[in-house]
């Protein structure tokens, strides 16, 4: 055998085992029978050790409050076991009567741009509807209005025709802005 | 329900339930063990009168203190009963009980201070007049104190070793480890113990 006993052979030396190789070393190097000595003192010291000894009634009152812990556990589970199934046929009851349930439908949000260019004064439709509606509102015009937008300007009053082009001109009705 | 009794070798349950329970056979205890899988709580008062006193002891041997190891014996008892079911028979049913127990043991936190503590407070003043019997209650107290400052696992294995006469095998399995690490750890655990009381007795 070459080199000192592991710690596993200190061990089982000092409970007793370990194999022939082991004992011969030992037997010769007293660094290992030192450590295989140091266990077994230890072994032994413990060995004495006692604990204190229950009394004898003890027993009965750990075997009483082991049957009472089983017989608590069991109430526990057992009702666990009631209130479960009964959750969910109050649930069940409640999705029949309130009727099947459809999901709201989903509306998309309109999706606007966070900015956009305005077109060019001369491509801009816009200027010049306004400025026909504000010109022949006075009766200078003799630009047409759109024809989409007769109707609405055949529904104002005189006044009303009046102080719109007012407005667009950039004056409020009855002063000069 | 068909009875336990009825269901274990004669004479088996009134010898099983005073003290230890050593009466309890092999077969007897396969008996119990398959009764108890079909929900026969008396079965199981016959395991628990079987095991109580070495669960107990485990247990004591733990937290050192009768309250504690009360508790933890019966929720150990109570767990058992709860995996029952799952028991194979893989494994000897003491070395799944053994498992348990200790299982709970290691995961017990609510101690009200640490165990060293009261230990402690024993070993202030040993009286010079004191007798013999005092004087070993002292050692054993000193003892006690030092096992309880090991690390978790060195004392499990230590306790597993010395206190309850099971092979290293043993204890590998009931502390799912391997025989060469519980060699190792009890290794270290003595080594550790030996400096302790060496320093225990500098102190004093």
């Amino acid at each position: 055998m070459t080199g000192h006993l592991s710690e596993e052979s200190v061990v089982e030396m000092a409970s007793g085992e370990g194999d022939p190789a082991a004992r011969e070393h030992a037997a010769s190097c007293p660094e290992c029978s030192g450590r295989v000595h140091d266990c077994r003192a230890s072994l032994a010291l413990l060995q004495q050790t006692e604990i204190p000894e229950p009394a004898p009634l003890y027993w009965e009152s750990l075997r009483s409050g082991v049957r009472q812990k089983i017989a608590e556990d069991k109430r526990r589970v057992s009702a666990w076991t009631l209130l479960v199934p009964l959750a969910a046929a109050a649930a069940l009851v409640l999705v029949i009567w309130n009727g099947p349930t459809k999901p709201a439908p989903v509306v998309a949000a309109p999706s606007l741009p966070a900015w956009s260019p305005l077109p060019a004064a001369e491509d801009d439709e816009g200027l010049r509807v306004l400025e026909g509606v504000a010109l022949s509102a006075e009766g200078e015009a003799d630009l047409e209005a759109p024809a989409g937008l007769a109707p609405y300007l055949a529904g104002l009053s005189e006044e009303e025709s009046r102080a719109l082009a007012e407005t667009l001109r950039g004056r409020g009705p009855g002063g000069e802005s | 329900m068909t009875s336990t009794a009825l269901a274990l070798p004669l004479g088996f349950a009134s010898s099983a339930v005073p003290g230890d329970g050593a009466g309890l056979e092999r077969d007897a205890e396969r008996a119990a063990i398959a009764a108890c899988r079909r929900g026969e709580r008396e079965a199981f008062d016959l395991l628990v009168a079987r095991y109580q006193r070495p669960i107990y002891r485990l247990c004591y041997r733990y937290v050192n203190n009768h309250d504690d190891a009360n508790d933890l014996a019966q929720e150990a008892f109570l767990k058992a009963w709860r995996a029952i079911s799952s028991f194979r028979g893989e494994s000897a049913f003491s070395t799944w009980l053994y498992r348990i127990a200790v299982n709970a043991c290691l995961n017990h936190r609510a101690l009200r201070r640490p165990v060293t503590q009261e230990l402690e407070e024993g070993l202030a003043d040993p009286n010079p007049g004191a007798d013999a019997a005092v004087a070993r209650d002292h050692e054993a107290r000193r003892v006690r104190a030092a096992v309880s400052r090991l690390p978790e696992r060195q004392r499990a294995t230590l306790i597993l070793k010395v206190y309850h006469d099971l092979t290293h095998a043993e204890v590998a399995e009931i502390l799912g480890s391997t025989v060469g690490t519980v060699k190792a750890n009890l290794f270290h655990a003595l080594a550790n113990l030996k400096r302790q009381m060496q320093s225990g007795e500098s102190r004093t």
